[in-house]
């Protein structure tokens, strides 16, 4: 198994790159402390928003005097109130997601690490969670000095145990109310189906973004021969006689697996990127991410 | 669990030519062992056999037959390899018919074959409406061939597929009186077998054959389609004429044997009848399956035809007839010049002695006169002034003849050569060991044949001529030990056949399909001889030797005129092989034994090329899979 380290999983190089993007969050969203991005709510923030007229009781620090002195009416001035942005990273880390070349979970812990990175450069609040053997979570986190804390926290996932994605997101939901953006990702190879796990994700009203990891021997399949097939998570086997109209089929049945996934997400309001695990993390951050909007 | 055994094993052998490879089948648990192995997965871990099993679950929708399909190569090949065993067992099927293609039948038409079914048909008419059948039968491009037998074997119509040639050759076939010999007909059939490998050979008949013992002993595949089922007959199978031992002179005892095929005793008379008239008739009970003798008592009746008759309707008629042609005037007259107390005048009556038709006379060469008497004068260490008629022998000197003449005499003379061709020299006798102390050296023509050689002279020789049979035997028997040597009787025989009269003393009754013999005359060249129906052949005459009348299928009376004398031959059935009419339940030919079959041929149909094909094709149908799994 490869050893990798906070030092490791990001380099200096890549993490200056990634400096340069922030988490877009499409629709603005209610957040717990005051950040740097617009809310709903009117503020105190330097950046103007509307007038109104003065009620009794309210600050006199907000009202406009120069309006007070032209007009001599009491108005107050509101300003664009400005917040943080909760961003929840979602790993599944199944024994599932150890298989592959470079290793899905290999691919998907450097994905979350690169996101969560740009989110506390954005001083957005960062929270993680793996479901595999377990749960293992991340508190969430804010400011670039949480840089080390969060990317440990990555290096030490391992991909180990069964799926179960809807248990996994049904205790996410309860436990994270939080609105903000949510990253799942997983392969959805849960034999439960991936419809419920989504569903309880676009429930919780956060924009939802979906990063499918497949090995791409998952994808294009190399196999040969009469086969006896293990199931990493479950143990059960089956036989098969590769055959190129099986291999045929079963490419077939993949790319409909895929379609049917980003289907169900763009019904939803979710994003979907399907990403093989070999995918350059250059492309994936700068390009494919930021097409499907989750960085600006 | 032993009684299924043996009703197995007993299936096995009917239904193989070759069980034991049935041993192959055997390979069959190895060709599922080997597929077993073949089929040892290699294990891959994966994340999740998700896709796969639906992948898998599509193509079992898409394929019905996907379960099958996954253990069809290996089924394929236990069928392949079960076809390959079953086919080195060479299996067989009782096929009605025949194998078509090249059949050759052979069609009794024996006296036995004139048997009267129920139907009131003959045996024979229904041997020919199945021969019948088989031509009707007989596809494009099948031929036939049609061989008749009984006596003789006629090869009717070579193998063809013409059928109208088929049906008018089995039209021609005439039913004859004769025993059953079956020997040529299958010798015919299987020398055409060997060229033609595929031939099958019918024998339609009763299976009643009297040459089964003179079968090769080998293996003949062959099928016997039995015809007819009755068993109701009486037939004489035996009629003689002879003196009565320790009777008075001039009583004659007629001996008649009868035998019974039917399975019930049968009693009946039986007629005798001399010329026509009435000489007794004796009742007669013969048991089932079994004979019954009876003997009439009575005068010498000279000449003519004595004629049996039994007085019962049965199944065949033909048998219940016999006659003889009595003869009593056709001694071989016979006259021995010689000194009578010499040794070799003392073994010349011995071995004359052995033969009964010969009526010797002996004198002393003093006492001899010229006669016309004798059919065979035999001169020994005599020559008379003057030649008599008839067959004349001289020993130890030679006959006042042009040409021939004594030049001198050798002692120890060696038997170099013999002349194995002359009538004399029949039965291949062989005086070679015979031991001569002295012979004449002569001097014959030289046309004339030597029997038997030493160095530069012939030692016995054949000087006949203008019609005379003159034999001379240049040495003395008495100086040679020829008299104790087996040639020495033969010798006789022989002699005695060679006198023309002989014939006329031969046969009282010769049985139908043996040729007559007509004794030799100088005094008429033709004989005209007329068959029991009326037809009259002329025959022409050889004053030298015996000439043969072989048209002899139908018994009865054959009278031969010669000049204005008429001479009868009796020409009788007496078989009883043919009598005892019950068909035959299987033929032993050789080491085979033909079961008989009835109604229709059964053949073994060998169905070893159905499997070899059936297996190719199944072998190319699983490549097909194979490829198609492989490379699709």
């Amino acid at each position: 198994m490869e050893t990798v380290t906070a030092e490791s999983l990001l380099e200096p190089d890549f993490l200056r790159k990634l400096e340069r993007l922030a988490i877009g969050a499409k629709r603005v969203r209610l957040g717990h402390a005051r950040g740097e991005r617009k809310s709903k709510r009117k503020g105190s923030s330097v950046e103007f928003a509307d007038y109104r007229d003065y009620v009794q009781g309210d600050d006199l620090r907000h009202i406009d005097w120069n309006i007070l002195g032209r007009l001599d009416s009491l108005y107050l001035k509101l300003f664009q109130e400005q917040e943080d942005l909760t961003v929840n990273l979602l790993i599944d880390a199944s024994k599932s997601m150890q298989f592959g070349s470079p290793s899905k979970i290999a691919f998907a812990r450097k994905a979350a690490a690169a996101i969560a990175y740009i989110g506390l450069v954005s001083n957005d609040r960062v929270a993680a969670e793996t479901f595999g053997d377990g749960t293992f979570r991340l508190a969430p986190c804010s400011g670039k000095a949480s840089t080390r804390k969060l990317l440990q926290y990555f290096a030490a996932i391992e991909a180990s145990g069964t799926t179960d994605l809807e248990a996994a997101c049904r205790e996410h939901t309860i436990l994270n109310r939080s609105k903000g953006v949510t990253v799942f990702l997983s392969d959805f190879l849960d034999e439960a189906g991936f419809e419920g796990s989504l569903k309880r994700l676009a429930q919780t009203g956060s924009e939802v973004y979906v990063i499918h990891v497949l090995a791409p021997e998952e994808i294009d399949p190399s196999v040969v021969g009469d086969l006896k097939l293990l199931d990493s998570e479950t143990g059960a086997h089956t036989e098969i006689s590769v055959s190129p109209s099986l291999l045929k089929r079963y490419k077939q049945n993949v790319t409909g697996f895929t379609e049917a996934i980003r289907s169900y997400c763009l019904a939803r309001g979710m994003s979907y990127v399907l990403t093989p695990s070999d995918t350059p993390f250059e492309r994936l951050t700068l390009e494919m991410l930021r097409q499907s909007g989750l960085f600006t | 669990m032993n009684a299924w055994l043996l009703s197995a094993s007993g299936w096995l052998r009917g239904s193989f030519l070759a069980p034991a490879m049935l041993a192959f089948l055997a390979l069959i648990p190895i060709v599922i062992l080997l597929y077993l192995l073949k089929l040892r997965r290699t294990e891959v871990e994966i994340p999740s056999t998700l896709l796969w099993i639906r992948s898998l679950h599509d193509m079992t929708a898409n394929a019905p037959f996907q379960r099958l399909r996954k253990n069809l190569l290996l089924l394929l090949q236990v069928i392949v390899l079960a076809l390959l065993a079953t086919g080195l067992a060479r299996p067989y099927m009782q096929a009605e018919g025949t194998a078509g293609k090249h059949l050759c039948v052979l069609l009794d038409r024996s006296a036995s074959m004139q048997t009267l079914e129920d139907g009131g048909k003959t045996r024979m008419d229904l041997a020919k409406d199945e021969v019948g059948r088989m031509i009707d039968e007989m596809e494009g491009g099948d031929q036939m061939m049609l061989v008749d037998f009984a006596e003789t074997s006629n090869v009717l119509c070579e193998l063809t597929d013409d059928r109208s040639r088929l049906r008018a050759a089995l039209r021609s076939v005439d039913l004859a009186d004769t025993r059953t010999r079956i020997r040529d007909a299958i010798l015919v059939a299987h020398s055409l077998k060997q060229t033609i490998p595929d031939l099958d050979i019918v024998i339609v008949g009763d299976g009643n054959v009297s040459d089964l013992n003179e079968m090769a002993t080998r293996a003949y595949d062959l099928s016997f389609l039995r015809v007819g089922n009755a068993t109701h007959n009486l037939g004489i199978v035996a009629f003689s004429v002879r003196a009565p031992v320790g009777g008075s002179a001039g009583d004659r005892q007629t001996f008649a044997l009868i035998h019974n095929a039917h399975n019930e005793p049968i009693t009946t008379t039986l007629t005798l009848t001399f010329d026509d008239e009435i000489l007794a008739v004796d009742e007669i009970t013969v048991p089932a399956e079994g004979d019954a003798e009876t003997v009439f008592t009575h005068p010498d009746l000279g000449a003519g035809v004595l004629e049996a008759q039994l007085d019962y309707e049965d199944a065949l008629a033909v048998d219940n007839v016999a006659w003889l042609a009595l003869r009593p005037d056709t001694q071989i007259r016979s006259l021995l010049v010689s000194a009578p107390d010499s040794i070799s005048a003392y073994m010349l009556r011995q071995v004359l002695a052995l033969d009964s038709r010969v009526a010797l006379s002996t004198s002393p060469p003093e006492n001899y006169q010229l006669t016309d008497e004798y059919d065979l004068t035999i001169f020994d260490n005599y020559v008379p002034d003057e030649m008599p008629p008839g067959t004349l022998v001289f020993l130890n000197g030679v006959p006042p003849l042009d040409g021939v003449e004594v030049i001198g005499a050798i002692e120890n003379p060696p038997i170099i050569a013999r002349n194995t061709e002359h009538p004399l020299m029949r039965f291949n006798l062989d005086p070679s060991n015979v031991i001569i102390s002295a012979a004449l050296k002569l001097k014959i023509p030289a046309d004339a044949p030597a029997l038997l050689s030493t160095a530069g002279s012939p030692l016995i020789a054949d000087l006949s001529r203008g019609g005379r049979q003159i034999l001379v035997i240049g040495f003395d028997i008495a100086d040679s030990n020829w008299p104790l040597n087996l040639s020495f009787p033969l010798f006789f025989q022989n002699l005695l056949a060679w006198v023309p009269r002989s014939a006329l003393a031969a046969e009282t009754s010769v049985p139908a399909g043996r040729p007559l013999t007509l004794a030799a005359s100088a005094d008429f060249e033709s004989a005209e001889i007329r068959d029991p129906k009326g037809n009259s052949t002329t025959l022409a005459l050889d004053p030298m030797r015996s000439v043969y009348f072989s048209q002899t299928e139908r018994t009865g009376i054959y009278e031969m005129k010669v000049g204005e004398s008429t001479l009868p031959y009796a020409v009788n059935v007496l078989d009883r092989s043919e009598s005892a009419i019950k068909p035959a339940e299987a033929l032993e030919l050789g080491r085979a034994t033909v079961e008989a079959v009835e109604g229709r041929v059964r053949r073994n149909r060998e169905l070893w090329t159905w499997f070899l094909v059936g297996a190719l094709m199944f072998l190319c149908f699983e490549w097909w899979i194979f490829s198609r799994r492989a490379w699709a």
